[in-house]
């Protein structure tokens, strides 16, 4: 069958928060390991419970900041679109943020936040003395409490060798300011694992790793999987991308246990390939932002969710027939 | 026996397929052979319906079926009773359904097709007007600048207030199904495990063994005495990172970066060098003043600057030069026109 989203959070033992504080109840059974063919699954036999805990405020885990850097090693998975939209989601979720643009050649995490207008200081700026790292900072609008500060401009050029110090002096600095230190540091990472990577990653203490469903994504999350591990970032999660849950029903598309199974990471979340995306790239509001809320907004959502509590998913949704609605007017789509 | 609405029911099927010529030749026809008089008043008013409806559709058929309707007919009529019921049987199209006739029942169907018809009008408009103006098209990238065309609409910014409440979201009674968006989830358990994971993480230790470059340096760059040359990445010379000169150096940058107040060094820096600039302009301009005399000091004072600006455009950078060029601009202006014209 077909797995597509998940929205069961359990919370990780590592975390600093008690799980009975975070789950009342044990809602998981943990299953036994079997091996998992496409054609075969049938999760039936499973006492899987889903506990969606949207009535409170998830408690956050970790040494704030806590810095994320979002990386995936092939281009165009959605790194900058899960920044984003993770990134305003912990803000709304109460969280101070500031994300990071760590993408030096090709920025674009302004363009998807609608702040390009905005954005007249870089971190580059900061380095050469012109302006103070507050002034580079720019603030959104919608909600105060995320930030934006872009690495460069786009012909700007970023000082030989300063690149991972650069970000490692400015987390400290973060952390010193007046305001408080913020809660979470996003950094969207190139693609690649060139410089630009190394940079991105140096301050981090976890990572986000965005795959899509596909062979060629698969190979570079896993090579970048193991860069990150060898410089000591062993937090890793993955958020599995643009699945599309009729491709994975005719067997066309990797099912996410299926990905999982490959690169054995822990989940923090589910996107479903949503159309919305381009549109909300189109206005410069994330998705999550939408009302009423989409199928990949409210997934982001929930990455974020679990994000707070350094929860993993263990449970995806798998997709069964639409509702009926039956009736006269659903004839006319009513 | 049959009634009226039967028969009713068998013209309205050659209305739907046959000439209009063919109908009206067979009404009286059939009529007769069942026994049924024409005085009938339910008769009367769906002969009327029939004629208008006629009116309407008959154009469509082609003349040669009605020519052949009638040929049928003349036979029928030549052969016994049973005969003719045979033969109207055979030409007429099997009955579909029946619609047994009720009084009012025409104002009835009547009001439920205009209803259907304006629902379904309405429907189609509301879909084509969502159509035509989603939320998050290009005139989004219009109203943001991104293209450059003109102003083709202003979208409604859209907030999603309240995090915690969310309707769309709906989980079963057993916790084990979730409804989002109008469809419903059955969930299914993640099978990976704590030892898969640490499979998959030796296997990765193995496969990509990785230390994380400290240093960039240029392809011909020489490695400095005290690095690691293992800590060294290369890149290439058109690279972000290798086009620039470090002009800045690293100590100041993490001052820099760290500063939290006060003006930023390097508008500090340019405001301080144009102060000491002009405190020596103005210095020189005090010992001029004591040694030429008033009368002459404007001329001096346009010589000598004519002066420092050719020897700046000589010796400072451009930047220091476009400065100076831009005092010079200013005592300029300041200096009447008619000096100008002098020098």
């Amino acid at each position: 069958m077909l797995p597509s989203l998940q929205l069961l959070s359990v919370s990780n033992p590592s975390s600093i928060i008690p799980s009975t504080t975070l789950n009342p109840k044990p809602i998981l059974r943990t299953p036994k390991p079997h091996r998992f063919s496409k054609s075969s699954f049938r999760p039936a036999a499973a006492p899987v419970q889903s506990v969606l805990q949207w009535n409170r405020q998830p408690q956050l885990a970790g040494d704030t900041p806590r810095v994320v850097v979002i990386t995936s090693g092939k281009g165009g998975v959605g790194k900058t679109t899960t920044t984003a939209n993770v990134g305003l989601s912990l803000a709304r979720l109460g969280f101070s943020v500031v994300a990071i643009d760590a993408d030096v050649g090709l920025r674009n995490l302004d363009l998807l936040l609608g702040l390009e207008n905005r954005v007249n200081y870089t971190l580059v700026e900061v380095l050469n003395g012109d302006c103070r790292l507050d002034q580079a900072l720019v603030r959104d609008k919608r909600w105060s409490n995320f930030e934006l500060l872009c690495i460069s401009k786009p012909r700007s050029k970023l000082p030989i060798g300063f690149g991972g110090k650069a970000l490692v002096w400015l987390v400290d600095s973060l952390k010193t300011r007046e305001e408080g230190c913020p809660n979470f540091i996003l950094i969207d990472c190139p693609a690649g694992i060139d410089a630009g990577f190394i940079t991105a990653i140096t301050p981090a203490n976890e990572a986000v790793l965005v795959t899509t469903p596909d062979i060629t994504s698969l190979r570079d999350a896993d090579r970048v999987t193991g860069l990150l591990e060898c410089d000591g970032i062993k937090d890793i999660k993955m958020i599995v991308n643009r699945v599309r849950t009729d491709m994975i029903k005719g067997e066309d598309m990797m099912s996410v246990l299926d990905v999982q199974e490959m690169l054995g990471l822990a989940l923090l979340g589910v996107i479903p390939e949503d159309s919305e995306v381009i549109r909300s790239t189109n206005r410069g509001y994330p998705l999550v932002l939408n009302k009423p809320p989409t199928l990949g907004g409210l997934a982001f959502e929930q990455a974020a969710w679990r994000l707070v509590e350094q929860d993993s998913m263990k449970a995806v949704m798998v997709e069964e027939e639409p509702k009926k609605r039956g009736g006269f007017f659903s004839f006319f789509g009513g | 026996m049959l009634s009226p609405p039967s028969i009713w029911t068998l013209d309205c099927h050659l209305v739907s397929c046959q000439g209009p010529g063919a109908l009206l030749g067979r009404l009286p026809d059939v009529r007769v052979n069942f026994g049924l008089r024409r005085s009938d008043n339910c008769g009367e008013r769906l002969r009327r319906n029939f004629l208008l409806k006629l009116r309407a559709s008959g154009d469509a058929v082609p003349s040669s079926g009605t020519d052949s309707l009638e040929h049928n007919a003349i036979e029928v009529e030549k052969g016994d009773p049973f005969g003719r019921f045979r033969g109207v049987i055979s030409s007429l199209p099997p009955v579909v359904f029946v619609i047994k006739r009720n009084p009012g029942a025409n104002f009835v169907i009547g009001f439920c097709i205009a209803t259907s018809i304006f629902f379904i009008i309405g429907r189609l408009y509301s879909a084509r007007k969502a159509v035509h103006d989603p939320p998050g098209s290009v005139a989004d990238l219009v109203r943001r600048g991104q293209l450059r065309s003109d102003r083709r609409g202003i979208s409604k910014p859209l907030k999603y207030e309240d995090p915690f409440n969310n309707p769309l979201v709906k989980v079963g009674k057993k916790n084990s199904t979730v409804e989002m968006c109008g469809k419903v989830y059955r969930m299914a358990p993640v099978t990976l495990t704590k030892e898969e994971q640490a499979v998959h993480r030796r296997r990765r230790s193995w496969a990509y063994q990785w230390k994380r470059p400290t240093m960039f340096l240029k392809e011909s760059d020489t490695i400095p005495p005290d690095v690691d040359p293992d800590a060294v990445r290369w890149i290439p010379a058109n690279h972000p990172f290798a086009t620039t000169a470090t002009d800045i150096a690293e100590d100041l940058a993490q001052t820099n970066v760290y500063q939290k107040h006060g003006v930023p060094f390097r508008i500090q820096a340019e405001h301080e060098a144009l102060q000491r600039k002009l405190e020596a302009l103005q210095r020189e301009e005090k010992l001029d003043k004591l040694v030429i005399d008033r009368g002459n000091a404007n001329d001096f004072e346009r010589s000598l600057m004519f002066q420092e600006k050719s020897s700046d455009t000589e010796h400072s950078p451009p930047h220091e030069s476009s400065k100076s060029d831009h005092s010079m601009k200013s005592s300029e202006t300041d200096s009447s026109p008619e000096e100008t014209q002098k020098s």
